[in-house]
Order: C-alpha cells, then structure tokens, then sequence
C-alpha cells in the first residue's frame, strides 16, 4: 500500500545524500584550485615539495664541493656582535665549559649540543642539556640535520645556520 | 560561514538521511508510516549537536565536513542493521554513544598539544603489540586469531592496535627520516638504507610478518604494513623503500600461503567463487563471496530499496553470512544500488581528502605523518574489505568504519578521528595567522 512513500523515501535519501557529497566536494574542489594547498601560502614558502616536508634527498648541498663552508652565524648571543660566524665544516660542540663554540650564557649546560657532519650534511644533536635546544623554535628531540636559515637557540643565545652556498 | 557553522549546517542532511532511513525501513517491513522515525531522527541529531558542541568549544578551528561525513556513515550503519536485526540497531547505537564519549575524551585530553604522544611512542607501541597478541589466547574465529573476549565483551584489538602502530611510526620516522636517506647504499640499482637505521625497519616488517602468523589474518596484515610503507615513502621520498617492503610481504605472504591451509583455501574460494564443490563445501568454502555477489548484482543501478534485500528465508542458513559485519556493503549495495553504494565509497573519499589536505597542512612533521598514517590506514581498511567483498581480492574480516556492527571497531575509529581533528585544528589556525 505504502509502496510509492517507500520507494519515494529511498530517491529522496539518494538525492539528500548526493546533495550533500556534492556540497562537500565543492569546497574540496575550491581547495585543489587555491594551489597545492588550498590555504594561505604559508606552507609553500617553509618548505618546498608537495608534500610540505623538506625533501630528505635534495641536502647534498656540500657534495663535490670543497670551497663551501657551512657556518653558524651569531644572531643574538651574549657577548658576540651579530654577524660573527663559526666554521662548522669539520663539527663543533656548543656550551659553556671548554668547546668549540664556547657560550656565556647562564641557561647553557656545559657541553650542550653538537653538531657533526655526516656526508654532505650537518646533523644537530642536544647531547642531554638541561635546559634543551630548539631548532626553529620546536624543541629538539634526536638527531636533525640543518638546513640553510635554520634557527637555533640554546637559552638566550641564538644562531642562524647557513650552508655555505 | 565560519568551520564550525559549516558544520552545523552539514548535520542536518545526516540526520535527515537517517530519518528517511528509517522511515523507509518501517513502511517495507509493517507498511507502517510511523512517527518513531522522527524521534531517531532527533535523537541521531541531539547527538550530533552534543559532539558538534564540543568541538566547538575544544577545536574551533578544526577542518569542518570530517564529522559530518562520519555521521553519514553512522547513518548507513545504524538504518541497515536495524533492517538487519533490532538488537544490533540497538548495540550499535550505544555503542556509537560511547565512541562518542571516547571523542570527546580523545579531545579534551589531546586539546592543549597532541604532539605529547611522542614522549610515550615506545610504550604505545608495545600496548598496541600486546593488544594485538590478546586474541592468541583465545580460540580461533573461521581460522584468524583476531577478536579476545573477557566475559560477555569481547573486542578485536586490531582496531585499536592500528592507532597504536600509526603513533609510534610518526613519532619514529619523524627522528630519522632523514638518516635514513643520507647514509643510503647504491646496490644493484635499489638503495638500501643505512644498515644502522635499517634494523627498527627490519624490526617491523618482521612485526608485520609475525603478526601475519600470529593471527593468520591477511586483512589487518596489509592494513599495518600498508600504512608502515605509506608513512616511510612519505617521510623519506624514496620508492625503493617502498619496493623493498612490498617484496619482503610478498615473500612472507606466499609462505604463509604455503604453510596455511585456512589462506590457502580462502585465496581458492575467492579466485573460483561459483565452483560448485568450493560453494557447497561446509567451512572454508566460497559461499559467502558468491552470495555477497549475487546479492549486489540484485541491487541493479537504484536498489531494491530499504528492507527488500533477501538476508534471511525462513530458517534456512542466512543467504548472506556475516551481513551485519563484513558483508554489510553487500546489503547497502542490494537495496541502494549502484548509486547508493558509489556515494558510501564517495563519502569515503571525502575522509580521505580531508585527512590529507590536513596532513598538507600541517607544519610539524609529527603531525604530517600522523594524520598520514592515520588517513592510510583508514583507507586501506576501506580498500580491504570492499575490495574483499566485490571479489577483488580475497574475503577477509575486518569491518567497514562507522558502518559495520561491532564496539570496537566504532570507538576505535571514534579515536582516530579526535587525533585527525586535533591535527586538523592546530595546522588551519597556524595556517589562517599567517
């Protein structure tokens, strides 16, 4: 007897939901023609592939090439002027006690970071300071590799590191 | 409009999906055009309302259509297994509240940074072993070690397991995605990881395999290494890693099917589904997949509507075994059609694309890959059992998210979502500052 609502029923539910499917997909449309992704460009300019990580492959910055020095310029660090700059082509250890790059800065544990080249790249590594080591602001947990304009900051003192190229 | 006024907005078709469900399902089986509809119908949207509240007070900013696409999908669920059996109805709907409990929990405690997750990876990642060695303890279910029971609950670790694993290779392959490319060795044109780092990669394809023995279940095997090659390709750019991966599980596999009579069988069944002596056999056999066929071949382009599909006759064995689990798109396919079932695959295409529009935009790369991995695995789930059940590879268990009848699966799931939506909001507030 109530055939036809059934049957009516069951067109309407297709219809409410292919309404539905094709308003959601609209915006997932206009997010595909906003570029590769769909929002402000802020992703794009940190880092460059597609997938907004940095490509793992693309750091042989330094191969073959033996005139390129990777530094660590001096930003803000007590008792520095700006600008001043460490070779660390060859690896260097930052703190307070007696290393490389020494720092007079109260919050620095004695040997406080690392940095080590392995291969064509320059890996940064906290070796278990106190107060940590931040790599662009985020905390640093494990081995990372720098790349050039990475920020780092051990207490007040900030370095930017560039890759000699 | 606003995220979440969007929202809002977009939990009204799903409720009125639901009512028109139910309505349909009632006049197919009473000839009966009852009000009590309506009432599901407010009840499906007070609850909606309740987590949309929460998430408007919680994650603002978080991406707007990924809990309406979920509730569709409760929708599904809940409309085909009241026409299937009331007391499942009834299970599933408290169950989907108490998925809904989790969520908000997931959420709230999550809110402040969900990147705490990674300070406990590594006993994360041993719950989700042990979760997933649990079912060992029990008996077998058609030959797979996959659900443990403790009194009347009993529940398939593999769903939580999932989310376990996905945490922990995000937080891993965050460390040293980067070592893994820079010290990797040319050999006969494939490059190999450094072997150093090569060991923990080792560790879980032999997880994988191990688990592929343990609980002698293909489906949740490809889920886990699916989502494993998914979230190294994505961390390390490197398709070699992906090759050498699926090499290695095509090896494992094709011992296991040597050594496995139960695999064995299953991948006869569904390469000859309508031979006679497979079909008629009692246990092992193909009629599940051949009848799970049948039926979606009845559904035609528009279905045989609400209620009209043939699950039971009489007391005979049920036409479709297992309809309320893994055969439960059979039955959407039956009485929706064509039409109904590509929109089920449809909505979940959407999840996808949001779960990876969210990993795209999210700056850390913790949060990439979780919502990588989490979005993967989801989608494999999906591929798994809908591919089972249209015979493009063969059966195996696991459920259809939000769809199929089971607690687990729904809350688990209710969790991967509040970890997408947590991922989601932090990346598009960053992403709106700026």
């Amino acid at each position: 007897m109530l055939e036809p609502v059934s049957v009516g029923l069951k067109f309407a539910f297709l219809a409410v939901l292919y309404l539905f499917l094709l308003w959601v997909s609209r915006s997932a449309l206009k997010d595909l023609r906003h570029g590769a992704f769909g929002g402000p460009r802020v992703a794009t300019t940190a880092a460059p592939d597609a997938t907004g990580m940095y490509p793992a492959s693309s750091l042989a910055a330094l191969e073959g090439d033996h005139d390129v020095v990777p530094r660590l310029v001096v930003e803000s660090v007590p008792g520095l002027g700006r600008g001043m700059s460490y070779d660390v082509a060859e690896g260097a250890t930052l703190g307070r006690g007696d290393v490389e790059i020494q720092l007079e800065d109260p919050f620095a544990s004695s040997q406080h970071a690392r940095l080590t080249r392995q291969g064509t790249i320059i890996v940064i590594e906290d070796l278990g300071s106190t107060n940590g080591t931040y790599l662009n602001d985020e905390l640093l947990r494990g081995p990372q590799p720098l790349h050039a304009g990475d920020r780092v900051r051990i207490g007040d003192s900030t370095f930017t590191y560039d890759d000699g190229t | 409009m606003t995220a979440r006024n969007r929202e809002l907005f977009a939990l009204i078709p799903a409720s009125l999906l639901l009512t028109a469900g139910f309505a349909a399902v009632f006049i197919q089986r009473d000839d009966l055009l009852s009000d009590l509809s309506l009432t599901y119908g407010a009840i499906f949207l007070a609850l909606c309302l309740a987590a949309h509240l929460v998430l408007r007070m919680t994650l603002p900013d978080a991406d707007p259509y990924l809990f309406p696409l979920v509730a569709v999908l409760a929708c599904f669920g809940l409309v085909m297994l009241y026409r299937l059996d009331e007391d499942f109805a009834r299970d599933q709907a408290q169950w989907f509240v108490v998925g809904l409990i989790v969520f908000t929990v997931t959420i709230v405690a999550l809110r402040r940074d969900h990147r705490i997750l990674e300070r406990y990876r590594y006993v994360i990642a041993l719950g989700g072993i042990v979760l997933l060695l649990l079912p060992r303890l029990g008996s077998p279910v058609n030959g797979a070690y996959l659900s443990f029971s403790a009194g009347p609950i009993s529940f398939q670790p593999a769903e939580i397991a999932k989310i376990a694993i996905v945490i922990f290779l995000a937080s891993y392959l965050r460390d040293t995605r980067q070592v893994l490319v820079v010290g990797a060795r040319r050999f006969a044109g494939i490059t190999f990881p450094p072997l150093k780092h090569l060991g923990p990669l080792l560790a879980v394809w032999g997880t994988a395999m191990a688990l592929l023995f343990v609980i002698q279940d293909l489906g949740s095997s490809v889920m886990f290494f699916g989502g494993f090659l998914a979230l190294v390709y994505v961390a390390t750019n490197r398709i070699s890693f992906v090759v050498i991966g699926l090499g290695l599980f095509a090896l494992g596999a094709r011992v296991l099917y040597a050594v496995r009579p139960t695999i064995e069988a299953r991948v006869d069944a569904w390469l000859n589904p309508f031979d006679p002596d497979l079909y008629e056999r009692e246990v092992g056999g193909s009629y599940q997949i051949a009848q799970s066929i049948f039926s979606q071949a009845d559904g035609g382009f528009f279905g045989q509507g609400f209620g009209a599909a043939l699950v039971q006759l009489g007391d005979n064995p049920p036409l479709l075994p297992a309809a309320h689990t893994d055969l439960i798109y059979a039955v959407i396919t039956d009485e929706l059609g064509l039409l109904g079932a590509v929109a089920v695959l449809l909505v979940y295409l959407l999840i996808v694309q949001r779960g990876f529009k969210t990993a795209m935009l999210a700056t850390d790369s913790f949060s990439k890959l979780l919502a990588t991995g989490l979005t993967v695995v989801l989608a494999l789930q999906v591929f798994v059992i809908v591919g089972g059940v249209t015979k493009l590879i063969p059966l195996t268990g696991v459920t259809l998210p939000f769809i199929s009848y089971g607690g687990s699966s729904i809350v688990a799931n209710f969790i991967l979502l509040a970890l997408l939506l947590l991922v989601s909001d932090r990346a598009r507030r960053e992403a709106m500052a700026t």
